[in-house]
């Protein structure tokens, strides 16, 4: 772990560079450039309104403000595994000419969807003031879901960048895990309408407790409970250094796979 | 003269694979059946050298003989399987043609990814920037994406990065046959000043005519093996009786 200090440390401004390129290649030749990392997040909010709560009908108040709350931090979770997934693979041609270290690819790849999911709380706050929903002080918690939220989805992130080095089918798996995964966390519904049958299967899904963060913060108002702060940020912590631990085991043999 | 790189018995085997690996379905058919469809091959096997400040080092071989090997694990790309490789100094790379671009960035970004990926500040490569663009001569298209760029424009950029962050120890990869006749003539301006200033170079190369202008000892590689070391007019006439042996 003190490694991986080191080598941020040492190549803060080579992960800084590729962050920023990451972005820039992600929205050159658009007309609307970065415009678009705010647009994307209010048209899924938009689509995703208008089915649930028009068509289906789900029965809670302010829909869009209670979607967005989740869907922003799980967007920026299933954004971040799809890019860093290939980010080891993609510099192929780079890795086999200079040393580097490796760590740099991944880290670029989140720190790039960090300000990608930056830049998309102004349409959050853009749906608050348009539809005047009150805003909590409670919002000063944030960060800890934020926390907890960035080290789970680095220790996912190195670990896939790894595992596709090596199995070039983990980036299609990702999909679909990335799917399923999505209708099996509470974005779209509330836990609490789940039957208690399955109540106990989400308990296992870290994702769950770091969505109920934002969500309790943002649309309730309210603080969540110990146990939930405890669940997301050990979660979080554990997944990391998991993920990392991977990664550093593997980066030595890269080159000969990629 | 401070030693440089220093190479002791130094083996590096890879596992060939004969079909692509990259699978899980393969993965699943070795639980099964012996994993047959991999072989081990030795690139080098067992070579020691040193080099020391202000040697420029020509390595030559037939295809295969493990030059851009040794140039790799020179480079620090990877570890040697066995045997220990000794690096000093700030190396830079130029192995095979535009060592890591990004095709679509200009050749302006390109610099500061590159010069930080070479272990250059991004205060120090803003300082350089000027120089590299002028020597590699590329006017208007620095602002253009590299993609757009000749092969030619691609070695010329790489080039200059490399020799311009001020290295100890340049790693040219056969680079240089890509250039005309009056980035050649800068180039061995650049290569002399080089030597010049005591810097090492490693040079790969199956052009005689340019190992014999630019080094001043040869290292002649078979099969992972150094087979001659020394002068280039004696290590090139070896080389040369080696290539028309028949096989």
């Amino acid at each position: 772990m003190w490694n991986l200090f080191q080598e941020i440390r040492k190549n803060r401004e080579l992960i800084w560079a590729l962050a920023l390129k990451e972005l820039r290649v992600r929205y050159k030749r658009s007309a609307l450039g970065f415009i678009w990392a705010l647009l994307n997040p209010l048209m899924m909010m938009v689509i995703l309104t208008i089915v649930f709560s028009t068509i289906t009908r789900i029965a809670v108040d302010y829909y869009p403000v209670f979607l967005i709350s989740a869907l922003l931090p799980w967007t920026f979770f299933s954004q971040t595994l799809s890019y860093s997934v290939e980010s080891i693979v993609i510099n192929a041609e780079l890795l086999k000419k200079i040393r580097v270290a490796k760590s740099v690819f991944p880290l670029a790849a989140l720190i790039a969807n960090v300000i990608n999911f930056m830049l998309s709380l102004v349409p959050l706050l853009l749906i608050l003031a348009v539809l005047r929903f009150p805003f909590h002080w409670t919002w000063i918690y944030l960060p800890v879901p934020l926390l907890g939220l960035f080290l789970f989805t680095a220790g996912c992130a190195f670990f896939f960048a790894a595992a596709n080095v090596f199995f070039r089918d983990v980036s299609h798996i990702l999909q679909i895990i990335l799917t399923a995964w999505f209708y099996l966390s509470p974005v779209l519904y509330s836990p609490d309408f789940l039957s208690p049958k399955y109540k106990l299967l989400f308990r296992f899904n870290p994702m769950m407790y770091i969505l109920n963060g934002f969500r309790m913060a943002i649309y309730y108002g309210q603080l969540p409970t110990m146990q939930n702060i405890a669940a997301s940020l050990l979660l979080g912590t554990v997944t990391f250094v998991a993920g990392y631990w991977v990664f550093r085991r593997l980066e030595r043999s890269f080159v000969f796979y990629v | 003269m401070a030693l440089r790189i220093h190479f002791e018995n130094v083996v590096q085997r890879y596992r060939v694979i004969r079909e692509r690996p990259d699978s899980l379905r393969e993965a699943f058919t070795k639980i099964f059946r012996r994993n047959s469809n991999t072989h081990d091959f030795e690139a080098l096997s067992g070579i020691s050298f040193d080099v020391h400040d202000g040697e420029v080092l020509g390595l030559i071989g037939r295809n295969g003989s493990g030059k851009s090997t040794a140039l790799k694990l020179i480079a620090g790309v990877f570890e040697p399987t066995s045997g220990k490789v000794e690096v000093s100094g700030k190396v830079a790379p130029m192995i095979e043609l535009g060592a890591g671009f990004h095709i679509d960035l200009t050749g302006r970004e390109n610099i500061v990814i590159n010069g930080l990926m070479l272990g250059l500040s991004r205060k120090e490569i803003m300082a350089r920037e000027q120089a590299i663009i002028d020597f590699a001569g590329l006017g208007e298209f620095i602002d253009s994406p590299v993609k757009q760029y000749s092969s030619g424009m691609f070695m010329r950029l790489a080039f200059s990065i490399a020799t311009e962050t001020d290295p100890d120890i340049l790693l040219i990869d056969e680079i240089l046959a890509v250039g005309d006749a009056e980035f050649q003539e800068k180039c061995d301006a650049r290569i002399q000043d080089f030597r010049d200033r005591e810097k090492t170079i490693v040079f790969v190369s199956h052009s005689p005519i340019l190992v014999r202008r630019i080094c001043d000892r040869v290292i002649l590689l078979d099969h992972g093996k150094i087979l001659a070391d020394g002068g280039p007019e004696q290590v090139l006439e070896q080389y040369d009786s080696l290539v028309h042996q028949p096989a």
